[in-house]
């Protein structure tokens, strides 16, 4: 079997003594939206951080495109994948554009000046977060929303083919969070982009994914398409959650509605 | 990308930067115990007799240069830390790393050894660097900038108290100048520390230059960082380790002069209306370069017939800003 795009093998991950993900191996699907959900602790942002190399596995691999990414050169594995942790925050002061310009790091030479490439893919960076007006203001000085989008333009400047972001939604209010979620689906259709996030709220979640990554107290309960993952069953032994299913009037994808 | 607005107030910033430098050495060769004009300062330029020459040369020129290197060196290596850490009070004179490399030339000097000052002064920073990282360290949680910053406050106390050991046990003369130096000093500098203080201080701007993008990375947080392809640790501690050695370039030629390292960055940045690492630590360089100055000016000519110690005037400036800010942390429910 040829292996292409992110796949685990094996993939074991923990702190110390206590082990989070065991022996876990599943693939996130080229070009497409992914999310991975499950309840506080169920270490789905630690597995979410080993697929970017942000934590080394205790056992097994990450791969990307076949490559085991721990031996990947970590300049060249940012050309290729890039995170947005959950909750960044920004040095004091500093403007969007200055901000947004460091995503192009990894494809600078160490001498090279800022080249027409690296301010054009930035204009667009901030062009599809729509801060473009705003790209000489302070980060500080931005609404909750319009600081997310900074931090997206940030990683979209990056200019990766696999884009993982760590709860981009935390702290927004629900308009602004379909806001930051369109836009990440946007980026996907537009650019083919593989957007891998850890999300909280199961009902966005479906709308905005192509694909679910489900994840219990005991690692991994279900993982496909929403409408395979979403089922009272799985959501009773993720979550623990007695919820009835039923098609979204606006989507047609499944609705969870708690009892 | 940048505003045209906003461009030219940063122009303006560094415009007054440079001016105000270029003001602090013009004062500092004309002010002295004989004032010499600017007229015979140019006269002394451009011929080389005159009492212009003279002070040129020999009585103000060296020192002069010899503050703006060292005050260019300190400037830049607190701005290193005060990025880092990113906390004010972070500066290799508050956290005890000049006081480590004053201690060490103190230590070389009383026990005859032949090595020389700057390689003396760079391993005693080095040394109070790793004593810093090793007694904050605690397993697997990151120190806060605060115990390191509190660690260094006490080892710096720990050499400061080792030198003044030291100083006590030399023959009178020496201890004197001994005494002196620790103070931080640019009495009696010539062209040999002139030409030590720009080459190896420009030595060092250079590998920070080759540096400062994976600071601006390391700013955003290790996370991102990492993930826009900065090997963290290893940033982390080459950078430390050109902040250590900028000081110890600094300590070498003037000694451990005080607070310039920590004023120079804020004011800098204030100054240039700058936020960026790079232009940050440019500005530092160059704060810290008229701090200097000024403060050795100021020394100088404050009491007739006396020349205080560089250090006594940054020491004066510095500690009513130092308590500014602990009483800026206190208020922020930070100690």
């Amino acid at each position: 079997m040829i292996e292409t795009g992110l796949t685990t093998t094996s993939l074991t991950l923990g702190y110390r003594e206590r082990v989070v993900i065991r022996e876990l191996s599943i693939a996130v699907p080229d070009q497409s939206v992914t999310s991975i959900l499950g309840p506080n602790g169920c270490g789905k942002s630690t597995f979410l951080k080993a697929l970017a190399r942000l934590i080394a596995p205790t056992s097994g691999q990450v791969c990307l495109s076949g490559d085991d990414i721990g031996k990947i050169d970590t300049r060249l594995l940012a050309r290729r994948l890039s995170i947005l942790p959950q909750s960044p925050k920004a040095p004091e002061g500093i403007t969007v554009s200055d901000l947004v310009r460091r995503g192009r790091t990894p494809w600078r030479g160490l001498l090279a000046p800022w080249s027409e490439e690296d301010a054009r893919v930035c204009q667009q960076a901030l062009e599809q977060v729509g801060l473009s007006d705003l790209a000489d203001r302070p980060i500080d000085e931005l609404s909750g929303g319009q600081r997310q989008r900074a931090w997206i333009a940030l990683v979209l400047a990056q200019n990766t083919p696999y884009l993982l972001l760590d709860e981009p939604t935390t702290w927004l209010d629900l308009a602004h969070q379909l806001e930051v979620l369109s836009l990440l689906q946007q980026r996907n259709r537009d650019h083919g982009t593989t957007v891998v996030t850890v999300l909280h709220d199961l009902n966005l979640a479906v709308r905005f994914s192509d694909h679910l990554i489900l994840f219990g107290g005991n690692g991994l309960v279900a993982a496909g398409q929403p409408e395979d993952v979403i089922t009272p069953d799985n959501l009773l032994s993720a979550f623990g959650l007695k919820a009835l299913v039923m098609p979204d009037p606006i989507t047609g994808r499944p609705m969870i509605v708690p009892h | 990308m940048s505003g045209m607005g906003s461009g030219n107030v940063v122009l303006r910033g560094w415009a007054l930067l440079a001016g105000l430098l270029a003001a602090a050495i013009l004062v500092s060769l004309a002010v002295g115990q004989i004032m010499v004009t600017p007229a015979e300062l140019l006269r002394g330029l451009m011929t080389g007799t005159g009492p212009g020459a003279l002070t040129l040369r020999v009585l103000r020129g060296p020192s002069t240069l010899t503050a703006v290197g060292a005050g260019a060196a300190l400037g830049a290596s607190g701005t290193i830390f005060q990025i880092l850490l990113r906390n004010p009070l972070a500066a290799p004179d508050v956290m005890g790393f000049m006081s480590g490399a004053g201690c060490a030339v103190v230590a070389g000097v009383a026990f005859g050894l032949f090595i020389p000052l700057p390689i003396l002064a760079a391993l005693g920073g080095l040394v109070a660097a790793a004593l810093v990282s090793g007694l904050s360290f605690h397993r697997g949680g990151r120190q806060s900038p605060l115990t390191l910053i509190l660690v260094g406050i006490g080892i710096g106390f720990f050499a400061s108290a080792v030198s003044s050991f030291l100083v006590i046990r030399m023959p009178p003369q020496e201890a004197a100048d001994a005494q002196r130096w620790l103070t931080g000093s640019l009495a009696a500098r010539n062209w040999g520390h002139v030409l030590q203080v720009f080459g190896l201080g420009a030595l060092l701007f250079i590998v920070l230059a080759l540096q400062v993008r994976a600071m601006a990375l390391l700013e955003l947080g290790d996370e991102l960082a990492a993930g826009l392809g900065a090997r963290v640790e290893r940033a982390r501690y080459g950078l430390i380790c050109t902040g250590v050695l900028l000081a110890a370039v600094g300590v070498a030629v003037a000694g451990p002069v005080p607070f310039v390292a920590m004023m120079a960055g804020p004011l800098g940045m204030r100054i240039a209306g700058v936020k960026h690492p790079a232009s940050r630590l440019t500005a530092a360089a160059i704060a810290g370069a008229t701090i200097t100055v000024l403060a050795d000016v100021i020394s100088r000519s404050a009491i007739p017939g006396l020349q205080l110690p560089v250090g006594v005037m940054t020491g004066i400036m510095g500690a009513p800003y130092l308590l500014w800010l602990l009483w800026k942390e206190v208020e922020a429910g930070e100690v």
